[in-house]
């Protein structure tokens, strides 16, 4: 109605009337669509915000996922023999270096753990252990690289004196050598920064421990 | 349509004379305004006698109100979130970054990297570059960091294995005035990762200490105090975040302890 009346009134102003009544309801138009285009550009860009991280995080069967599954319970082997010395060795460099491995292996399980539940993965893997590594990792009987034996454990848990601490620096050497080889597997094969990061200072702190045991084992042969 | 029939006739008038006389348009576009026409219809008929400039200045005229609108709401919105994006970009610089930038930090991990490496403990007492010292080689034992507030010297030795784990270290000179001592174990008391003690021969009234990372201050008023604490504590550990501070030494002397022997429990 609006229309024809405006095109009518302003018929007689000559070139003006109609080509502005032909005009403003587009410009309008084109605002409108110009502001709506933005809005969905907004959310579109929000919701690609949003779903970006979902879908680039590491999936079910990625290398990060069974490396923080696997290191997990490989640490927590770690965790008790070193809990054990803590409680039962000799030599006090030896509880020490022993509750420091406990408590800082534990403190990575947590950091691993965490990962898992935010990639909205299950601490718990369909897959065989090792399967992520590519080069072949032996698991014998269930066990990673460097595992201690149900009957070396048990063994560790017998023992008395010195001995403890003997039993403690052999297996803890083996583990850490073990853990290493899977930490730089871990490493080749990933980019995932924050695993990267963590990964580095696992092997940087497993190889400083690495000469503290050693020297330790000089110690406790005495 | 019946409002624009009567504005016709009116119209006609209004053309006319404004093609003779200017001024007659105003009136005209008051005239106009009364029959309820949209606002630029008036506006348009008021610059009749422009004829052939009339559509283009009418349109420009026209855009304004919602150019300013949406570039206001535009640059508002920008506003927010650049300043939004640059918080949370600050905030979540790398630590090592919001250290290196604290005025007068010294770090040692760039200047001199090798002073920082060690093979293995080393029992005993051992020499070091700088002092307090940073890092490198140290004891077996780290001096007890869970926030403790020592009141006499502390040996090196422990507590640079407890820089290896995180803890800053706050040392001071020991006539810094007792207030000042004050403020400094309160940042201290109760947070993990801290130790603080006196320090015989210190250069400056206070030095604070973290793996590779000095900073020495003339006053406990300071902010770069707890800039520096706030970027290096935890985040300085050579071994995570979560190696220990507690079940460390907690005796104080310079000289380094030997860990007791205790009678295991089983």
């Amino acid at each position: 109605m609006t229309a024809p009346a405006t095109t009518d009134t302003e018929h007689d102003d000559v070139v003006a009337a109609p080509d502005e009544g032909g005009r403003a309801p587009a410009r309008r138009y084109g605002l409108a669509a110009l502001a709506v285009m933005v809005v969905v550009g907004l959310l579109l860009g929000y919701a690609g915000g949003l779903l970006t991280p979902r879908l680039v995080r590491p999936g079910d069967s990625s290398v990060e996922a069974g490396f923080a599954r696997d290191m997990t319970t490989h640490h927590a082997q770690a965790v008790e023999m070193s809990l054990i010395a803590y409680r039962s060795a000799t030599l006090p460099e030896v509880r020490q270096i022993a509750v420091d491995i406990a408590t800082g292996q534990q403190g990575e399980i947590g950091a691993m753990q965490t990962w898992l539940r935010e990639w909205g993965l299950s601490p718990t893997g369909s897959k065989p252990p090792m399967s992520w590594m590519s080069d072949g990792a032996t698991v014998k009987d269930g066990l990673m690289p460097g595992m201690a034996t149900p009957q070396q454990m048990a063994s560790l848990r017998d023992a008395k004196g010195i001995e403890v601490d003997r039993q403690f620096l052999k297996l803890m050497y083996d583990h850490h050598l073990g853990g290493i080889h899977m930490i730089d597997a871990a490493l080749g094969e990933t980019d995932h920064a924050e695993v990267v990061r963590v990964a580095q200072t696992m092997k940087n702190t497993q190889q400083t421990e690495l000469n503290n045991l050693r020297q330790l084992q000089a110690q406790a042969k005495g | 349509m019946s409002i624009s029939t009567p504005g016709g006739p009116e119209r006609r008038p209004t053309v006319v004379s404004t093609g003779k006389k200017p001024a007659a348009g105003r009136p005209a576009s008051g005239a106009k305004a009364g029959t309820g026409k949209p606002a630029a219809t008036p506006r348009a008929g008021g610059k009749g006698p422009r004829k052939p400039v009339t559509p283009v200045k009418v349109s420009q005229g026209r855009a304004w109100g919602p150019i300013a609108l949406f570039v206001t709401v535009g640059v508002l919105a920008a506003g927010i979130i650049g300043y939004g994006a640059w918080a949370s970009f600050q905030g979540s610089k790398p630590w090592d970054k919001k250290a290196n930038a604290i005025d007068g930090i010294v770090n040692i991990r760039k200047t001199d990297k090798t002073s920082l490496e060690y093979e293995s403990h080393k029992s005993g007492p051992l020499t070091y570059k700088y002092s307090p010292p940073v890092g490198g080689v140290h004891n077996a034992a780290w001096q007890n960091c869970m926030g403790d507030v020592y009141d006499a010297p502390i040996a090196n030795e422990h507590a640079v294995h407890s820089l290896e784990h995180g803890a800053v270290w706050i040392t001071y000179r020991p006539d810094l005035p007792k207030d000042q001592v004050e403020k400094l174990a309160g940042k201290v008391r109760g947070v993990e990762k801290m130790l603080m003690s006196p320090y015989e021969g210190l250069d400056k009234p206070i030095s604070l200490q973290a793996w590779g990372y000095q900073l020495k201050v003339d006053n406990a008023d300071d902010k770069r105090i707890d800039e520096f604490i706030k970027d290096l504590r935890v985040n300085a550990s050579v071994e995570g975040p979560t190696a220990l501070c507690n079940t460390g030494i907690t005796a104080t002397g310079t000289t380094p302890r030997e860990l007791q022997q205790q009678p295991p429990t089983q």
